[in-house]
């Protein structure tokens, strides 16, 4: 397999405006989307449904056209505001969110479309064993003479993904190629789609709103929210470090607690005071005593014990809901002070060791698994 | 910019090309369909008699106040003609949507052979369909009449009162709304009748409350576009009506320009007949595009389409059955004979078993073969109508994909409506106002009683071609598309590669329809067409009508009937097959990729999945169904 062929480029989307002309004038949809990806890497668009992602995708690969901003591949201008260079010219493959596999043709004569075409054509001989490459790429090469409509659902979004690898385009788009199968086959093919792009080492972009999807695929994940990047970090850094709350909301459960800063601890922590005790957690640039922020912190970062160990960050609790989903659990703790309840958190932990409903145990919320968010 | 190529400036959606094709398919169909219309009403006001190219004609409403003038007629023709018109469509619809419900709803059994049967009457064309009623029911020697002294009581059918005219009006007219119910039946969501059974509800009770009020909508659509068909034909009203002293509205208009010896043809009146009748329609209309468009909007809130559940007959098998039998007689089998029977005696005598064995010969068949004239005149019925189909599908297919996939202009929403529009208008209508424009242009462009002038005029019915295209293009996923342009295809090579073969079976079927349509049409030739020019279906008029002395050979007809049915039936089926033939070729090439059957046969490392065979087994299931309507 002559995988080395392939390859990224590094696409640049500057300041990306995108607006939809509809009958009360124009409806902005992507306001200003600026990011990098670097040759080889794979790239998530992670947003809610109509927050710009599909469109900035579709802006991408030219099938809208952008109001303003600019678009490159490479040293390849795809787009500026006012000209756009033709999907068909802008060396990129796609997979469509419903695989748009074309029905009248044979699982071979899909694969072989995009080299028998004016920008990618290649002889007769030549396009015919690139196209089987494609195929052995993701196991369709024996499918090769099926009428395309015989293949199952994951199979049509593996001769999808054979298509629009076959011209070995420089810059690889997915717009939710996922979504159509079901949640075991999902599984598997997040992992084929990761690793085929890895030993490609072609550039991708990723548009989903799965955040799971999102963060076991990318090397980098941008999070869109109404037409703007509102963050754009590694899986991990996304994760455990979001902007905002609408990041930390989004990707993943989450803990959202009030609390006011009183003062200074070491190592760079501060001491906040929420359901009317003291944590420690780590401080963020431009957080002074006194400010109203929000502490947050994820369910599975929360332990539990029957009796306090000595540590800070402690939280006595009466678990009012256990709820077994199968590889985890999910409880629900009412914070206490004395008797009175201050506050609720949700917790999640391993099925065999989990506290009993009705119980009463400590929480502890460690310092570098918090995390202040101002306001 | 750095790079070479096609770059464009925002805002394109299609290729130029395609754009300019859809603007040329769009100024085609308008010329089409407004310019005759526009003729008629210019007619209706310049006076008296003349069409308004005439240079003593001026422009005056006299028309109309002639039209006032005798107002008594004309409430006596618009009275007559909505009894005829409204009897035969809802008699039409009745037995329709009995029959689709019997095939599509209930365990009858021979479903197949029914539909079959019922679909046949469809490719006989209307003109022979009302010869051979008339044989039929002719008092002495008609074998319906014949049929009806065998049973008790002393029943004869006049074939000339108002009741038998509309009666076999409804019965020619059967197939085209059995064809339009059975999809609204088929595509119907079971489980919404299902939720009304399990809510308590009997049969009957769903039907009334859930499962009618559900199709109204559609029905009602038919029922419009039944009707219309129905205003519009004049084979009916011109065979039955002269005699049964009734004029209906395609016969009043016809006899007002078909003038007798020394008079003036009426040109002026007719075309203010015809102005009042289109208003009617187009009123029709309006209530047709109403109520598709509920139609369409209770069909979206409805959830998969799941087989609708069938009514188990039981008892009723055998009466439904009868019944059935009764009306295959009525339609197929009685009409064919009698034709037959007219074919093979000289004069109408009543069938006998002596007569059949003493009076019987074959001679007009071989007559009819002989006849240089049929050869000629069924030559340029296949001329036109394979012409007139190719203009109408290819316009239609053009126009259809620019405004379904184009940008919802308003221009485009009007266009979208008037391509919509043709069957609004009733054949006589649009037969009359071609008749008339080719009239008025002739000094310019001298193109009346041709050829050419009767492809024009068939191809009014382009409307049937552009709904069918539209909604096939809507079926072909825009996807689809974008992934040719995005996997390096111009966007003409997309065009050309994946949505022409996509809309292909469409076209073809449509093409098919229409080249039958075409074949079996009356009316427009009726008044466009001159000796020179005629298809079969006028020639054959010319043989049974008493009118045409000359010509008056009525075993000639029934025989020339018979063979033309004959024709039709083996072109249209014909042509079914080779496009079926043509698809599998097409597959069969497509799968044949050379260096691949090793390939082929060599294990994968995945065995077949289950689902594959199962989507192949839905698909193939999928595909005999569509085939068994």
């Amino acid at each position: 397999m002559t995988t080395a062929a392939h390859g990224g480029g590094r696409l640049v989307v500057d300041g990306l405006e995108k607006q939809y002309e509809l009958d009360g004038g124009a409806v902005p949809v992507v306001k200003g989307v600026s990011f990098t990806i670097e040759p080889g890497t794979f790239t998530s668009l992670l947003g809610p449904s109509g927050c710009g992602k599909t469109t900035t995708l579709r802006c991408v690969a030219g099938l809208e056209t952008s109001n303003g901003g600019r678009i490159t591949l490479d040293d390849k201008v795809l787009s500026t505001g006012t000209e756009h260079m033709p999907p068909d010219k802008r060396d990129v493959g796609m997979v469509f969110q419903n695989y748009a596999i074309w029905p009248h043709m044979t699982v071979f004569a899909n694969a072989v479309f995009p080299l028998q075409v004016s920008s990618g054509k290649l002889p007769k001989k030549e396009a015919r064993a690139r196209a089987m490459e494609a195929l052995e790429l993701v196991q369709l090469d024996a499918y090769a003479n099926r009428p395309a409509t015989a293949l199952s659902g994951g199979q049509q979004q593996r001769l999808a993904l054979a298509r629009a690898l076959a011209h070995r385009p420089r810059l690889l788009l997915l717009d939710e190629p996922l979504s159509n199968l079901d949640a075991k086959l999902r599984d598997t093919m997040r992992n084929e789609l990761r690793s085929l792009q890895q030993r490609l080492g072609i550039t991708a972009l990723y548009v989903t709103h799965d955040q799971s999807e999102a963060l076991s695929m990318s090397d980098r994940v941008a999070v869109m929210n109404q037409g703007r990047i509102v963050q754009e970090a590694a899986p991990r850094d996304l994760y455990y470090r979001p902007a905002d709350r609408f990041v930390a909301d989004f990707v993943g459960r989450v803990n959202m607690i009030p609390a006011v800063v009183r003062e200074r601890g070491g190592a760079g922590e501060v001491l906040v005071e929420a359901f009317g005790t003291r944590l420690a957690t780590p401080c963020p640039d431009g957080v002074g005593i006194g400010d109203e922020v929000t502490v947050t912190f994820r369910p599975e970062s929360v332990r539990w014990h029957e009796t306090a160990p000595d540590r800070p960050n402690l939280l006595p609790a009466r678990v009012v809901r256990v709820e077994f989903l199968g590889e985890i659990v999910e409880y629900e703790a009412q914070i206490l002070a004395g008797e009175t309840v201050v506050g609720t958190i949700v917790a999640r932990g391993a099925p065999l060791d989990s506290p009993a409903n009705g119980s009463e145990i400590v929480l502890e919320l460690a310092p570098h698994a918090c995390r202040v968010l101002a306001g | 910019m750095s790079t070479a190529g096609r770059t464009t400036t925002a805002g394109r959606t299609r290729p130029t090309g395609m754009k300019i094709a859809t603007i040329v398919a769009g100024a085609v169909i308008t010329l089409l369909l407004a310019i005759p219309l526009a003729v008629q009403v210019i007619t209706a006001f310049r006076g008296p008699f003349l069409p308004f190219g005439v240079s003593s004609a001026k422009w005056s409403v006299d028309n109309f106040v002639t039209l006032w003038e005798l107002r008594e007629d004309f409430w006596s023709v618009l009275g007559s003609t909505a009894v005829f018109v409204g009897g035969s469509t809802i008699i039409s619809l009745l037995l329709a949507f009995g029959l689709a419900w019997v095939t599509v709803r209930t365990d009858i059994p021979f479903r197949r052979v029914i539909s079959v049967l019922v679909v046949v009457p469809f490719i006989i064309p209307p003109i022979v369909k009302a010869q051979a009623y008339q044989l039929m029911l002719s008092p002495e020697s008609g074998v319906l009449n014949q049929l009806l002294r065998l049973l008790p009581g002393d029943l004869v059918i006049d074939p000339y009162s108002f009741a038998t005219m509309t009666v076999v009006q409804s019965l020619t007219n059967v197939t085209f709304p059995f064809l339009m119910i059975v999809p609204i039946l088929t595509s119907m969501d079971g489980s919404l009748e299902e939720s009304a059974r399990v809510s308590g509800a009997s049969w009957g009770q769903t039907l009334r409350r859930v499962t009618l009020p559900m199709l109204w909508p559609g029905l009602l659509g038919v029922a419009v576009l039944t009707g219309i068909l129905g205003l519009g034909s004049l084979e009916i009203p011109l065979l039955f009506g002269q005699e049964a002293g009734k004029d209906i509205f395609a016969l009043k208009l016809w006899n007002l320009i078909s003038a007798g010896a020394g008079e003036l043809p009426q040109y002026g009146l007719a075309a203010a007949w015809g102005c009042v009748f289109l208003v009617i329609t187009t009123i029709a209309f309006v209530i047709y595009l109403r109520a598709t468009r509920s139609a369409e909007r209770r069909a979206s809130i409805s959830g998969k389409g799941f087989r609708p559940t069938t009514m188990k007959l039981g008892g009723w098998k055998a009466p439904v059955l009868l019944a059935i039998f009764v009306f295959v007689l009525l339609t197929a089998v009685l009409p064919m004979f009698a034709l037959l029977w007219s074919a093979i005696t000289p004069y109408p005598i009543a069938f006998s078993f002596e007569a059949l064995a003493t009076q019987t010969h074959f001679t007009a068949f071989g007559e009819v073969l002989a006849d240089g004239e049929f050869w000629a005149s069924l030559g340029r019925t296949l001329l036109i109508a394979a012409a007139s189909a190719t203009i109408a599908c290819v316009a239609a297919t053009v126009l259809a994909y620019g405004i379904a996939r184009g940008r919802r202009t308003p221009g485009a929403r009007a266009m979208d409506l008037f391509a919509s529009s043709s069957v609004a208008i009733p054949a006589v209508i649009a037969g009359f106002a071609m008749f008339l424009t080719f009239l008025v242009i002739n000094p310019v462009i001298p193109l009346a009683g041709t050829i050419a002038a009767l492809v024009i005029a068939y191809s009014y019915r382009v409307s049937i071609a552009y709904r069918s295209s539209y909604s096939a293009t809507l079926q072909i996923r825009k996807e689809l598309e974008e992934a040719a342009v995005v996997s390096g295809a111009s966007p003409l090579e997309g065009f050309r590669r994946i949505v022409t073969p996509l809309l292909m079976p469409t076209v073809f079927a449509v093409w098919i329809q229409m080249f039958i349509l075409g074949t079996n049409e009356f009316t427009l030739p009726a008044f466009l067409a001159t000796p020179e020019s005629r298809p079969l279906s006028v020639y054959m008029y010319a043989m049974i009508s008493p009118r045409s002395a000359q010509l008056y050979q009525p075993d000639q007809g029934a025989a020339m009937a018979l063979i033309f049915t004959l024709l039709v039936f083996l072109i249209g089926y014909g042509l079914q097959w080779a496009v079926s033939l043509r698809a599998i070729g097409r597959a069969r090439r497509r799968s044949a990729i050379p260096g691949l059957g090793a390939r082929t046969a060599a294990p994968s490392n995945e065995p077949p999945a289950p689902a594959t065979r199962a989507v192949a087994a839905q698909e193939l299931e999928e595909q005999r169904e569509l085939a068994g309507r």
